[in-house]
């Protein structure tokens, strides 16, 4: 008698789960805020509730959706790269790089170029610029290893925070707060066509990730193991990077670099729900999503009428969360 | 009958350092092989060129009469299945998840078939760990984890089998039974390759001693005529000797 392909199951109700909340998230989270939006001057298109909700809620909540999916999968997509439940975005140098990139931009005073925000181009410029030395630095005898890329990001992680501390100190009082501010992370009302790029790009980016996962489960066991399953180790490595920083990039390119999502909620979705890949990292995305859209919303309400940026809500609750991961954590042992 | 596997010629090196030096030999379905040789001999590297994961800088491995460079990687991994010496043991994955990974190889479907399911299963009873197939990987002892991980390669329904040091870490009684399964294994046509140090398993077990010593085929004997001539004892130690066990099996002991 056969075993019932579980898996399906599983994958289908946690899935299913995850967009609910997702969508949820959606519909709700544009409604909370310092001030009362009546539904009814909405439905009659009446300012300022319908602009409110139109031009700030919305679009904020779609950001914070689309940025913290993309985060959390890149977080999750690390993590198996690196056999590591610790990994983010962060560890591989790419957040470094953007940082560096838009606050080489803030600390010259350059604001827009054609429309374009200039802490956008200037966050994909370091992150590409890092994507590059790292692949560069980490590729040996046509070979690439998921230990050299971590010691490569590492090393680019430095550079990057030592760079970031001279701009912040040349920069005068006016331009160091920016630069403070944005190295927060925060989410802010964006233009609809900014938002329907970074989806665009996202969407894309996830796809390509996601018909890998089987690759993803045999890579975060390891790469001999991998290897011996059919697959080609340092062009999945090399393929899941650039992948990965497009969807940081794209992200910390509008909403400055947010961190813990990316190892909060991968985390949690692989202890509750599963560690395959096939689940983990669509069910990673909506929750990150879903996740990083109620902290802006959190921020939004505990202060009125200042707002908390949604980086430092994250923080506060990703902090200790962290400590607790590591408290847990059993040191990894070979057998 | 045509050799299942022909390695021709092989050499490989890190950096300056060679390891492996026109290494030569072929095993048919049906054999077992140990393959022997102090650390560092090149044993891990030869099974990382025959599965694909290493590619040798001069010289030719052969699947089936065909040349592996002809093969993609998945091909290979349908053919050749290979437990590497070190596994992370702290993975997130049940035993089930783990062993179910031998059939991606073999399929495209986003999720395993009802087929697939029944393979695994069948590759776990066989070694006596479908009971943990709902555990976490890390919560497994070390006999419990090298079973799953045999159970993985079992699944993957290779022609071919390589085993880097399968009897590590493991206590007597595990030992056997993981031998055991490689042994019935080849019994059942399938080619066998385990890297040890244990040259009393390798004698109890196999059928041939491949030794590797200063990056070649030192000596290559069936496990039969080991007795006969016991010089390739001395690739490990001047202290082996070689005798018999009350059953007339050879035996190796140290003074």
């Amino acid at each position: 008698m056969s075993t019932p392909p579980k898996l399906s199951f599983v994958a289908r109700y946690s899935l299913t789960l995850s967009v609910l909340v997702f969508l949820g998230a959606a519909l709700l989270l544009p409604w909370v805020g310092a001030g009362t939006i009546s539904l009814a001057r909405v439905l009659r298109h009446q300012s300022p509730d319908y602009d409110i909700l139109l031009q700030l809620r919305i679009s904020r909540t779609l950001l914070a959706l689309v940025a913290g999916g993309a985060l959390s999968l890149a977080g999750t997509l690390f993590q198996a790269m690196l056999r590591d439940a610790l990994a983010t975005p962060y560890t591989l140098g790419i957040s470094a790089g953007a940082s560096l990139g838009a606050v080489a931009v803030i600390a010259a005073g350059w604001e827009t170029f054609l429309g374009v925000p200039m802490t956008w181009i200037g966050a994909l410029t370091g992150a590409f610029s890092v994507l590059v030395l790292v692949i560069g630095g980490a590729f040996r005898q046509r070979q690439i290893s998921a230990f050299s890329l971590l010691l490569t990001g590492i090393a680019i992680n430095s550079i990057c925070a030592a760079f970031i501390i001279i701009l912040s100190s040349f920069a005068g009082m006016s331009r160091s707060f920016s630069i403070a501010r944005w190295l927060i992370g925060s989410i802010d009302a964006t233009s609809y066509s900014s938002l329907g790029t970074l989806a665009a790009v996202a969407l894309l980016a996830s796809t390509l990730i996601l018909t890998q996962a089987r690759s993803w489960n045999l890579l975060a066991v390891g790469e001999r193991w991998a290897a011996s399953r059919g697959v080609r180790v340092a062009s999945l490595l090399a393929q899941g990077y650039i992948l990965g920083s497009i969807l940081v990039a794209g992200a910390i390119a509008l909403t400055g670099p947010i961190g813990f999502v990316g190892l909060i909620v991968p985390h949690l979705v692989r202890s509750r729900i599963s560690p395959d890949h096939r689940i983990l990292m669509p069910c990673s995305f909506f929750l990150g999503g879903a996740l990083l859209a109620l902290c802006d919303a959190l921020g939004r309400v505990v202060m009125p009428p200042a707002e908390l940026p949604a980086g430092a809500v994250l923080a506060l609750i990703g902090g200790p969360y962290l400590v607790w991961v590591i408290r847990q954590r059993v040191p990894a042992e070979e057998i | 009958m045509s050799f299942l596997l022909e390695v021709e010629g092989v050499s490989f090196s890190y950096g300056s350092r060679s390891v492996l030096d026109s290494i030569a030999f072929s095993a048919k379905e049906g054999e077992f092989l140990a393959l022997l040789g102090i650390n560092g001999s090149g044993k891990s590297t030869l099974l990382d060129i025959i599965s694909g994961f290493r590619k040798p800088e001069t010289g030719v491995v052969s699947i089936g009469g065909r040349n592996q460079r002809q093969w993609k990687l998945r091909e290979i991994a349908q053919q050749v299945s290979h437990l590497p010496q070190a596994i992370h043991a702290d993975l997130p994955f049940t035993a089930e998840q783990l062993v179910a990974m031998g059939r991606y190889p073999h399929t495209d479907r986003w999720f395993e078939s009802v087929e697939d399911h029944e393979c695994v299963r069948a590759a776990m009873e066989r070694t006596s760990c479908w009971t943990h197939r709902h555990r976490a990987f890390q919560s497994l002892s070390g006999g419990e984890r090298q079973r799953v991980l045999l159970a993985a390669c079992l699944a993957q329904n290779a022609s071919t089998l390589l085993l880097d040091e399968p009897s590590t870490f493991l206590d007597i009684e595990q030992q056997l039974h993981c031998f055991n399964v490689l042994r019935e294994e080849a019994h059942g046509g399938k080619l066998c390759i385990a890297a040890t140090h244990d040259l009393n398993l390798a004698l109890t077990y196999c059928t041939r001693l491949i030794v590797l010593s200063d990056g070649m085929v030192a000596h290559d004997v069936r496990t039969t005529q080991a007795q006969d001539n016991n010089d390739w004892l001395a690739v490990f130690s001047s202290r082996l000797n070689m005798g018999k066990t009350p059953a007339g099996a050879p035996w190796v002991w140290y003074q």
